[in-house]
């Protein structure tokens, strides 16, 4: 057995290591911090979580690559296999949604993107996936783009979605893992990263 | 019988999802009552209710709250299963999202009968509204001393905290989902008789409690209105207690949550939906896509309630009730369905890795227009193989859509076989 005895190159803001801080103190152990601290290297690493990303989680908590790797690679939302693009448009193609349009969506977003399910567009704005349930049937076919569900879909829908975000500022992709680090903190927490950030600017 | 909104009665009203319109709704009323009586009594209440668990397995709450231990040697939990990811299931959602006071305090009343110090609802990490909405909830809770220190000057100490899940519809197995929260891969753990109940060893070896979402959003109402009370309603059934929310998807007219009163025929749940549409009615799942198909014929008899359900062959399962019009290909549908588990089997265990992917492959194969009528045989064979025989629910899940279809349409997947194609009535 062979332990790296160096550290890896940290790129945690100091935000993120504030937000990790906090997370820390909702459990008996630094191991339960994986999932949360995953979230906030898929920020940091801009939507990604390439080896360094998993290093840094790792090192962070006293855990091995090869367990948090492990832990990363099981779950779909977390991008270890590619860079994705800017933002990524899913379409839910499961049971309702399925019998509800759900391919002819697909296959109007693989026309005007000019790629298919599993592909990103070239200029790197959009990666296009097809998933499983995405559990709001009501509005079915469904699409989410980061945090935002959208449904019923049709055409007129979609070209106003990628229009709109063919114009947004922030990758969808990197504001889905901010989202989400957000949910998991208190207010005074929230407060302490803050201040953290803005201890770099001061 | 019929339409009965108890959980989603504000569920429209914006103010609900504030601490202020909470409580001039009733909110809280069932906090109170149960901080002011025992937590036996707390949990008697439960029992009297005769509620049973919303998420999908209908097993009686009360056995759960009573099973942490009396005597405390170390830290208690509770967990609030959010990780909805059951096919046709929607109803968390919208609770998460328009009354989350009812889940943080049916979460407390659940603590304080528990002694847990500690909760965490585990959110799906495709759900960000819903975890936006119970963040600032509990961001209210915890100002207005509901949740933390000294709760209501009980000294009563719960904190509550959200942790997100990231993709994976084996999370929402019970010991997935705490192997998941401790920082795993979301596998299940070996389970009763074998091991110790979560009651009595869950979240790092200490007792745990671990509910649906709908269950714990019951609680208020049971302790504030009393256990007999509650039991009142859906008294008509065998042992069905209270409202349910189903979920309503498909080739219907008004796609959305329906709250019925247990009792209420399947039927009328498809007209508060309004109704099939575009085509005569076909076919129903009625609870989540791991429950047995209903033909037309079936849905005409069928009644809402857990035993009742299992009388005409099918389940009230998750209430995600999809109803499918004559124009829906079976053999496609069950493809779908069988694509859905193979994808997100976890490969913990022989018989769900290899047989959900083998199902898939069989029915690609039919689907594709190469089946052979030997295929049915082998499918109903291949359910056997995984039906009972999985390390935990999820191979069964998988198993009975595929077996439950073969039995209700056989003849439709064997006219498919036959001709290549489907045979559904063309639009």
């Amino acid at each position: 057995m062979s332990q790296s005895s160096e550290t890896p190159t940290l790129r945690f803001s100091p935000k993120a290591v504030a937000e990790l801080e906090s997370l820390k103190t909702h459990y008996p152990n630094l191991k339960a911090c994986i999932l949360p601290a995953l979230w906030i290297a898929q920020r940091e690493y801009g939507g990604y979580l390439p080896p360094e990303a998993i290093a840094e989680v790792a090192f962070r908590l006293k855990r091995t690559p090869a367990e948090v790797q492990g832990v990363a690679t099981f779950y779909s939302m977390y991008n270890t296999e590619h860079k994705p693009g800017r933002h990524m448009i899913e379409v839910c193609t499961c049971l309702t949604c399925n019998v509800c349009g759900a391919s002819g969506i697909v296959s109007l977003l693989e026309r005007k993107l000019g790629i298919k399910l599993g592909e990103t567009t070239p200029d790197g704005m959009f990666t296009l996936h097809g998933v499983e349930c995405l559990n709001a049937c009501d509005r079915a076919p469904v699409v989410q783009v980061g945090d935002e569900y959208h449904g019923p879909m049709d055409e007129a829908k979609i070209d106003a979605l990628l229009e709109r975000l063919r114009n947004e500022s922030q990758s969808k992709v990197v504001q889905l893992a901010d989202e989400i680090v957000q949910v998991h903190l208190k207010e005074d927490e929230r407060e302490k990263a803050r201040q953290a950030a803005e201890s770099v600017r001061g | 019988m019929g339409e009965c909104k108890l959980l989603l009665r504000h569920s429209g009203d914006p103010a609900y999802a504030t601490l202020e319109g909470y409580q001039q709704r009733g909110g809280y009323e069932g906090l109170r009552k149960a901080l002011a009586m025992d937590r036996q009594q707390v949990i008697d209440e439960v029992k009297t209710s005769g509620l049973r668990g919303r998420g999908g397995a209908g097993f009686p709450a009360w056995i759960k709250w009573n099973g942490l231990p009396k005597q405390k040697t170390k830290p208690h939990y509770i967990i609030c299963n959010a990780d909805e990811g059951e096919p046709g299931t929607f109803k968390d959602k919208q609770l998460m999202e328009t009354c989350p006071f009812l889940i943080v305090e049916g979460m407390t009343i659940a603590a304080y009968a528990t002694q847990a110090d500690v909760g965490y609802i585990y959110i799906r990490g495709e759900f960000v509204d819903a975890a936006r909405s119970m963040r600032r909830a509990i961001d209210e809770a915890y100002r207005a001393g509901l949740l933390g220190k000294n709760i209501l000057g009980t000294g009563m100490d719960f904190d509550l905290h959200i942790h997100t899940g990231a993709g994976s519809y084996e999370c929402g197995e019970e010991s997935a989902l705490m192997s998941s929260l401790m920082g795993e891969r979301g596998m299940p753990r070996l389970k009763f008789p074998h091991a110790p109940l979560p009651t009595i060893s869950g979240l790092w070896d200490s007792p745990t409690l671990i509910n649906n979402v709908e269950t714990y959003a019951c609680a208020p109402f049971i302790l504030a209105n009393g256990g007999a009370w509650y039991a009142n309603i859906g008294a008509s059934t065998k042992n069905s207690r209270g409202t349910k929310i189903f979920s309503v998807s498909g080739h219907v007219n008004k796609p959305g949550n329906y709250e019925v009163e247990f009792g209420t025929p399947l039927m009328e749940l498809l007209d508060l939906a309004g109704g099939v549409k575009g085509g005569a009615l076909k076919a129903c799942v009625p609870g989540g896509s791991s429950v047995p198909i209903l033909n037309a014929e079936a849905c005409q008899k069928a009644i809402i309630g857990y035993e009742e359900m299992m009388e005409v062959g099918s389940m009230v399962g998750s209430g995600g009730c999809m109803f499918l019009n004559e124009h829906t290909s079976i053999v496609d549908f069950i493809w779908r369905t069988s694509m859905f588990y193979k994808e997100e089997s976890c490969g913990k265990c022989t018989p769900c890795r290899e047989g959900t992917r083998w199902m898939f492959l069989i029915l690609d194969r039919v689907r594709s227009g190469q089946g052979r009528m030997e295929d049915l045989q082998l499918l109903e064979d291949v359910c056997r193989q995984i039906d009972g025989r999985s390390f935990c629910g999820l191979g069964d899940a998988a198993a009975w859509p595929v077996a439950g279809a073969l039995k209700v349409f056989r003849h439709e997947f064997e006219d498919f076989i036959r001709s290549g194609r489907s045979h559904a009535a063309k639009v």
